[in-house]
């Protein structure tokens, strides 16, 4: 059995999924963010007492803490259990569960909007950008963005499992925007 | 009885440090990684790359103690992590590494307070007589605490604003000494002699302490010194400050001694590294024959092996977190 962990906003989702990439168990907890009282007691619910065989995290953009909890408890199942390890953005998360021809995701936090550029494939096409309010009306302007997107969790655990694993060490999040002193 | 060897994780500030202790008082291994270098580009700790340091080499730190002591996680009897208090994103990458390893490894899990930690890191190679009288002194903290017992605390007095590190930091800013303050100053003060006149901190017969009113007379002096186009002989000015800062506490700790009658002193916290400050509480504790226990420098300023001292007495009282523990920034020890 596999985990597949995403705390990078404002939920807490963890699933547990068989070798065909089948959910097998699923638990959300709504609007608890990076709240490290919840994670570890929901992924033990999951589990139930069971080691997985692999990992799966969703490593950001996001909430800083949400990502880091998420990515420090991957990376620490995959050293210690000497599992694999793979990482999914929050964005690449929009654009699989969507079926276009070139998609432009986002989400937004309270002070901004995150936003991805994939192709058709879900392979990305232009950096990451997190844009003010007046930056993300003028890209609505000229182009099509997907918000509101329903998250097909299957479909993201297929395609993060077709991606390369990597050493836990350097499994790190996606920051994205910049803190203050990097202004 | 069986050997305990416990596994402690601390970063609650700027130190990725995870150690292996035995029965609490022997150190098997130790690994700290500091981050000082990047934070002093900044000029003082940046809580949000304090935090993304500690998740980047969190498992790495672990891999190298255990290379070090020859043992695998599962050779320990428990996982003992610092919960508060301190920054709270860094705390939370500990704790959540702690709780992932306790899961694993089927190990209790100890939550173990910072500053107790300090305070017991003067058992490490070491013992500590009760009761005894505890100074707690770093860039968060000044408290004077009476030790009756293994985890039995009473607040004898604390600082009513800065904490001494803090005003050695800041202070250190005003002379325009690099990050960090306090060691910067420190050295200093050894060029110079204390021949400034600034504010007495806080002479009531309390045992609490104050700060504030120091670091604003340095400002002033300064400040006027500047306006009068006089120069600043900067390692008097050290000298100067670091006495009187220094006095403050052995002022109380002279009182509290004089008052109580306990004979055993413990100094714990990061500034209990200044050599200044070691010496002239030595003194007060010569003159009223107490023992002084002091830390060796290596575990005066953050590490995790202090957590595996101060964790000990929690493994034998079965005193077991359960994983939803937070972290929090602030923690009262009594």
């Amino acid at each position: 059995m596999n985990l597949f962990l995403d705390t990078h906003f404002n939920d807490i989702i963890v699933i547990l999924f068989d070798e065909n990439n089948k959910i097998v168990k699923k638990e959300i907890i709504q609007n608890k963010k990076q709240n490290s009282t919840y994670i570890m007691p929901t992924i033990e619910k999951v589990l139930e007492g069971k080691m997985p065989e692999s990992v799966i995290v969703v490593n950001g953009p996001g909430s800083f803490t949400g990502v880091r909890l998420g990515v420090t408890i991957a990376k620490t199942f995959g050293w210690t259990l000497n599992i694999p390890v793979r990482v999914v953005s929050s964005l690449e998360c929009l654009a699989v569960s969507i079926n276009a021809k070139d998609k432009i995701v986002s989400f937004s936090d309270n002070n901004g909007y995150y936003v991805g550029y994939f192709d058709e494939n879900n392979k990305i096409i232009k950096e990451y950008e997190y844009l003010n309010n007046s930056e993300y009306q003028n890209l609505l302007n000229t182009e099509k963005v997907y918000a509101d997107i329903d998250i097909d969790y299957e479909k993201i655990i297929s395609f993060a499992m077709g991606k390369n694993t990597i050493n836990p060490h350097k499994v790190n999040p996606i920051y994205i925007k910049k803190i203050e002193v990097e202004k | 009885m069986k050997d305990v060897f416990i596994l402690s994780i601390e970063t609650s500030c700027d130190e990725t440090s995870i150690a292996i202790v035995k029965n609490g008082s022997k150190v098997v291994a130790l690994t700290i990684l500091t981050q000082m270098d990047t934070h002093a580009e900044f000029g003082g700790v940046v809580p949000e790359i304090a935090s993304r340091m500690h998740t980047e080499n969190i498992t790495m730190v672990l891999e190298e103690t255990l290379k070090k002591a020859n043992m695998k996680v599962s050779d320990c009897d428990a996982i003992a992590v610092t919960y508060a208090p301190g920054l709270l994103g860094s705390l939370l990458v500990g704790v959540e590494f702690a709780k992932v390893l306790s899961y694993v490894y089927k190990k209790p899990l100890i939550k173990v307070n910072h500053l107790i930690g300090h305070i017991y890191a003067n058992k490490i190679d070491n013992n500590m007589h009760f009761p005894s009288l505890a100074l707690i002194i770093s860039g968060g903290h000044t408290e004077l605490i009476k030790m009756n017992d293994d985890y039995d605390f009473e607040m004898l007095g604390e600082t009513q604003d800065d904490a001494i590190g803090e005003a050695f930091d800041k202070v250190a800013r005003v002379i325009g000494l690099k990050y960090p303050g306090g060691p910067n100053i420190e050295k200093l003060a050894l060029e110079g002699n204390p021949t400034y006149k600034l504010p007495v901190p806080l002479s009531d017969d309390s045992y609490n302490f104050s700060y504030s009113g120091l670091k604003s007379g340095v400002l002033n002096l300064v400040n006027n010194e500047k306006m009068r186009g006089n120069e600043i002989n900067k390692a008097d000015l050290a000298a100067s400050f670091q006495k009187n800062a220094v006095d403050e506490l052995t002022r109380k700790l002279d009182l509290a001694l004089s008052k109580t009658n306990i004979k055993n002193v413990i100094i714990a916290g990061g500034v209990s590294a200044n050599k200044y400050l070691r010496k002239e509480i030595n003194s007060i504790c010569e003159k009223h024959g107490a023992k002084l226990d002091l830390p060796e420098f290596i575990y005066c300023t953050d590490n995790a092996a202090m957590i595996g001292a101060a964790a000990y007495p929690l493994y034998l009282k079965k005193n077991f977190a359960s994983l939803d523990l937070n972290a929090s920034s602030s923690a009262n020890i009594c």
